[in-house]
């Protein structure tokens, strides 16, 4: 493509008319989805499904944010030149960190008001399913340094205060240097990333660990912390593809895109789902292999009920190992399906709904009945996992949608900005 | 000259020249032909009409027989040539063929990308005709050249000899086989 380009894009202000309509759209199908999932708490018999099903919508939410949070720290710190031209919309994308941690504000006032309900280990008194109590159980008494109430708390405070500042920083950066060309928020970036991608790993290590694997606060894995990275990096990826997509299709990104970047964001795509089997495959694999009650239970819970017979979770679990790994896998193996624009969008719908379905199998299993084994899969309990991703999804579509008039299209006086115009495999 | 002859050889100065000379002879039907350059001239290959290479479909097969290599051997020596029951576990399970099948398909990949390629593109080469033209070294440093063949079925003397010089090729001259 012709060195044109530079010129064509500095002139390109994204128009906020269209975008305040959507903008405004998002918004209310937001509302409307947390009012639904609200009503659902209120009316059902058993609080818990739709509580849970929460707890899954603002995982799903919040870790494709990480992603992105992670894939810009890692596009600085190796002074990446290519991806300079889809860098911006993840920076407005960031907004939403506030809103999530707002959205989060009912599970932590929850876990005081009513503590065990959504964590059972926040309640001493807690009746463990045939082992007397949460107090009584030596695995938890070993755990209480890091699994109680004050340490969730301040440990969630410090995910969501990490995450909205190292956004800001690096929104704030990006965004000046629109205006005066500064080399020095390059470098102010680079620094961010240094300090940022070890504060990242280990706030969504602890993220993962403290709301979604502390539900089976029994369990051990050591991969836990990576399987959600790998997750939100897949989930990042995804999206940042669909809005490739869009702003090509709205005509902001023509002149600005090219094939090698729909390859290049199509490999890392794959790459990752890779990276997700290996991950994912190697947490089944040393459990099953070694064989230790204190891990396979949650596996267990996973595939078979007390009396032996199979439950639904193992054919999620089927539709996991192919869903979100051989399907994509298999597609993105051909180059077409990475660069042409109608091929690639629904692979990444797709990647999306099925990391989507990863975090039931990982939340919702921790519902049981009276016998201790799993509620089913298939219940009432989708509808408020699907209100709760419209209702959180909503309102981070409108956050973004919000910031998105508000700056240049792309970076357009970042230093790699020519090159990422002009990339080539 | 009376020896045989390998083709025709074409000098350029610049990229620019080099790129439209080449979209000329693509669009002129050629196909045993090639550009040397002293570095890789971006699009080049578009304008030289080229497709994308078949290494990778040569890499799938080779995937293939890796994974498939890597199951059937854990199966066989487990659970046919020498059964022995470790840690409680099944004769053959897909969960511990895993491990090998996908390190053999990651290496046979390798072994079918590196000799896929190297079958496509002959290489190593220990002669090739260009090498006795004598300024073809400039074109390890600031000229380009095109290279005709004569095997193309479109071949003909005087018809390329006009088409390169119409491309703006300078030195045309004839290559010894």
């Amino acid at each position: 493509m012709s060195s044109t380009h530079a010129a064509t894009a500095s002139s390109a202000l994204p128009s906020d008319t269209s975008t305040a309509a959507a903008a405004t759209k998002a918004l209310t199908v937001g509302l409307v989805g947390l009012a639904v999932t609200a009503l659902g708490v209120a009316v059902m018999p058993d609080r818990h499904g739709p509580v849970m099903s929460y707890l899954v919508g603002i995982t799903f939410c919040t870790s494709i944010l990480i992603g992105m949070l992670m894939l810009i720290l890692i596009h600085h710190i190796v002074d990446a030149s290519w991806s300079v031209v889809i860098r911006r919309q993840f920076e407005h994308a960031l907004t939403s960190f506030k809103w999530l941690f707002v959205l989060f504000l009912p599970l932590l006032v929850l876990a005081w008001v009513k503590p065990g309900f959504v964590w059972p280990w926040m309640d001493l008194a807690h009746e463990l399913h045939g082992h007397g109590t949460v107090g009584t159980d030596i695995l938890y008494q070993k755990k209480s340094g890091f699994l109680n109430l004050h340490m969730f708390t301040g440990m969630t405070l410090a995910f969501f205060a990490s995450w909205v500042w190292l956004s800001a920083r690096l929104r704030q950066a990006s965004f000046t240097q629109d205006s005066d060309g500064d080399v020095k928020w390059t470098f102010m970036n680079r620094k961010t990333a240094a300090i940022g991608l070890p504060i990242g790993a280990l706030t969504l290590s602890f993220a993962a660990i403290y709301w979604v694997k502390s539900l089976e606060y029994h369990w051990f894995s050591t991969m836990y912390g990576v399987w959600f990275f790998a997750n939100c990096i897949r989930g990042a990826l995804a999206v940042g593809v669909i809005i490739m997509i869009w702003l090509w299709d709205r005509g902001d990104f023509k002149g600005v895109l090219n094939t090698n970047h729909s390859y290049s964001i199509g490999m890392l795509a794959f790459a990752f789902t890779v990276f997700w089997a290996y991950i994912t495959f190697s947490q089944y694999f040393l459990i099953w292999n070694a064989n230790v009650p204190e891990e396979t239970f949650w596996y267990n819970l996973r595939e078979v009920n007390h009396d032996g017979s199979t439950n639904q979770w193992w054919y999620v679990g089927l539709v996991l190992l192919f869903g979100h790994f051989f399907v994509p896998f298999l597609y993105l193996l051909s180059y077409k399906h990475k660069v042409v624009h109608s091929k690639i969008k629904p692979i990444m719908w797709w990647i999306l709904a099925v990391i989507l379905v990863d975090m039931c199998y990982n939340i919702l299993p921790a519902l049981k009945d009276g016998h201790g084994d799993s509620l089913p899969f298939l219940s009432l309990n989708l509808l408020w996992v699907l209100t709760s991703v419209v209702g959180i999804g909503g309102v981070c579509v409108w956050s973004y949608l919000k910031s998105f008039p508000t700056t240049k299209l792309i970076p357009i006086r970042d230093p790699r900005i020519t090159e990422s115009l002009t990339y080539h495999e | 000259m009376a020896a045989p002859s390998y083709g025709l050889i074409a000098t350029f100065d610049t990229t620019p020249d080099l790129h439209h000379a080449a979209e000329k002879v693509r669009d002129a039907g050629y196909r045993n032909w090639d550009c040397i350059t002293p570095f890789p001239v971006h699009g080049l290959d578009k304008a030289m009409g080229l497709q994308r290479s078949i290494v990778p479909r040569i890499s799938l097969v080779g995937g293939i027989i890796g994974f498939c290599t890597g199951t059937s051997m854990i199966w066989w020596t487990g659970a046919v040539d020498y059964q022995l029951i470790v840690g409680g576990k099944p004769l053959f399970s897909p969960m511990f063929a895993f491990p090998v099948s996908y390190e053999l398909t990651i290496l046979f990949t390798a072994f079918a990308t590196i000799g896929g390629m190297l079958f496509l593109n002959g290489l190593p080469m220990h002669y090739h005709a260009v090498l006795k033209y004598e300024h073809i070294r400039r074109g390890m440093d600031d000229q380009f050249f095109i290279v005709i063949e004569t095997r193309d079925p479109r071949f003909n003397l005087a018809n390329t000899k006009a088409l390169l010089e119409k491309a703006g090729g300078k030195n045309i001259s004839e290559l010894e086989a």
